[in-house]
């Protein structure tokens, strides 16, 4: 398993990575919390990470977006060391309900990334219909975050990550408090418009059927401090649909792997 | 409305009603000298005398202006140094304790030094209100200032957005509802400093006419000005609510 690490560094004949954590390792308040991270990945891959909780994959995407520095090694983005967030990075926080702004609507919530990114103000009421329609959302654009369901939120946060344009998109359990049947259709909604956009996602979650269903890899996590402990690459045809994927042998074969590995981690 | 509030509407008229019967009445009996107290009848004569003579007008807009001007100038650096201390976790640390110090102190107590250094000038007036006005408002703007919500400022963060951006579009939209609860307590004491101000500089305003009523035994004019200030206080604070339900209907929607 310790190998799994290295295995990931330089695969010959791969583009270079987007995202590539060389050797980065995050020690807070004196406790190691991610040890000696490598992990590359590529321009518009679909990159799924799980792992008991309080495992680290939090704090491994907040290192991936910039709001945290590695105490050692590296995290580069498109070669170069990531300091900062930037906008190119969006990220989907799981507490929908924190990440708006409550006194905004949904399109005042919009446009605020369209306003940091310079867009004229005569522009922006297009953009914005546009973007609410892309994520369901056409005819929510006056209402406030308040008067919006959990799933209906989530799009929003969502609508406002599209609108940075953003190279890669990285989310923290987005779904993990809707119920199943919004979390299934927001799956297929963040597939295709992935897939249109071709935008590389790292995803956080849970929820292990739903990392294989999304995932083109998924990457298991072990605890304290956090480091790799599997990889797999998911070899599911694509589009995926919730019935035919979710049968599919492959995916049964890689859920009972996963499985194994999650239940290994928490003895 | 509802019945209920229509309810509540007539039964405070009736009280309100009922507390002036029983000041005509104190006042027909004599239980009080006249000297000291009109009735309502009185009052309300030489209210419109005030205002007919033109008199009334000229020292509500004083009290009003001295008002404005201290409450605004308690606004304006209210909030900045509130913004200031409050989006800065040392400086909260280092200057809250001072500041818990200085907050109790009664500001009657700084009017001396007012006097001292500024003469009895509108100057000295000024500086005493916003003094006064400050605290409530830079209070507020500290607290809403320190309870924005952290993830919104990941969110900045993320949208690489100015300093500035941030402070207008994300801290203080958030410290709004206490700012501007701030701004609504400072109005009142923006008032009572007014006519404090006006009574011990001999300001042209309302303190001045009811200190000039009071010296000459007028108690009708006395009681008319006391009423204005009364009528000043209840209208302004109402204007401010109104204006804070307007600026704050996203929080409606909220509850
Ligand atoms: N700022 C911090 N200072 C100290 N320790 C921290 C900090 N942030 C997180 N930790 C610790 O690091 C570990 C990993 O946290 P993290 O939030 O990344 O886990 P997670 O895998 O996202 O968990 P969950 O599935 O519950 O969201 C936890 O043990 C947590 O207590
Ligand atoms: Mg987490």
């Amino acid at each position: 398993m310790a190998s799994a690490a290295k295995r990931l560094d330089t695969v010959p004949g791969t583009p270079a990575p987007q995202i590539a954590f060389d050797g980065a390792t995050l020690v807070l308040g004196g406790k190691t919390i991610i040890e000696n991270l490598s992990l590359g990945v590529q321009p518009g891959e679909f990159l799924c990470i799980v792992g008991a909780s309080g495992c680290g994959k939090t704090t491994a995407l907040r290192l991936a977006a910039g709001l945290y520095q590695p105490t050692s090694g590296r995290v580069n983005f498109d070669g170069q060391p990531m300091r900062a967030p930037r906008r190119e990075i969006a990220i989907v926080f799981q507490d929908y309900g924190k990440a708006l702004l409550p006194w905004r609507t949904a399109a005042g919530n919009v446009s605020l990334a369209l306003e940091a990114a310079g867009m004229p103000s005569a522009e922006r009421p297009a953009r914005i219909e546009e973007l609410l329609r892309t994520v369901g959302l056409p005819g929510h654009a006056g209402k406030y975050p308040s008067e919006m369901s959990g799933g209906m939120q989530q799009r929003l946060q969502i609508a406002r990550c599209l609108a940075q344009e953003p190279k890669t998109l990285l989310m923290d359990e987005p779904f993990g408090a809707l119920d199943a049947m919004t979390r299934q259709g927001l799956q297929d909604e963040v597939l295709s418009l992935m897939a249109a956009s071709g935008a590389t996602v790292i995803f956080v979650t849970h929820d292990l059927d739903e990392a294989i269903y999304l995932g083109d890899r998924v990457i298991g996590l072990l605890p304290h401090p956090g480091r790799i402990g599997i990889e797999l690459a998911v070899n599911l045809p694509r589009p995926r649909d919730q019935l035919s994927t979710r049968e599919h042998p492959e995916f049964l074969r890689l859920r009972r792997q996963l499985f194994d590995f999650i239940k290994a981690t928490e003895q | 409305m509802n019945r209920a509030a229509i309810l509540w509407r007539v039964a405070s008229f009736a009280v309100a009603a009922s507390f002036v019967g029983l000041w005509q009445l104190i006042a027909n009996l004599k239980l009080v000298s006249p000297v000291f107290l009109p009735g309502p009848d009185r009052a309300w004569a030489a209210l419109v005398r005030g205002f007919s003579s033109g008199d009334l007008w000229s020292k509500l807009a004083g009290t009003l202006e001295h008002m404005a001007y201290g409450w605004l100038l308690a606004s304006i650096a209210g909030i900045a140094i509130g913004a200031i201390i409050g989006s800065s976790r040392t400086m909260r640390t280092y200057v809250a304790p001072s500041l818990e110090f200085l907050r109790p102190l009664p500001v009657s107590a700084i009017i001396p030094v007012a006097i001292a250094m500024l003469g009895l000038t509108q100057a000295m007036a000024l500086f005493v209100i916003s003094f006064g006005a400050i605290w409530p408002i830079m209070l507020a703007t500290i607290h809403g200032f320190a309870a924005v919500e952290p993830r919104l400022y990941e969110v900045a963060r993320s949208l690489q957005m100015s300093r500035l951006a941030v402070i207008f579009k994300i801290a203080l939209p958030s410290a709004s509802p206490d700012i501007l609860a701030g701004m609504r307590l400072s109005l009142t004491v923006a008032l009572i400093l007014s006519v404090v101000c006006e009574i011990l500089a001999g300001l042209d305003g309302l303190g001045h006419w009811v200190l000039l009523s009071a010296r000459a035994f007028r108690s009708a004019d006395l009681f008319a000005g006391v009423i204005l200030l009364g009528v000043t206080g209840y209208v302004t604070s109402v204007a401010m609510s109104l204006a804070e339900h307007k600026l704050l209907a996203w929080q409606a929607a909220q509850r």
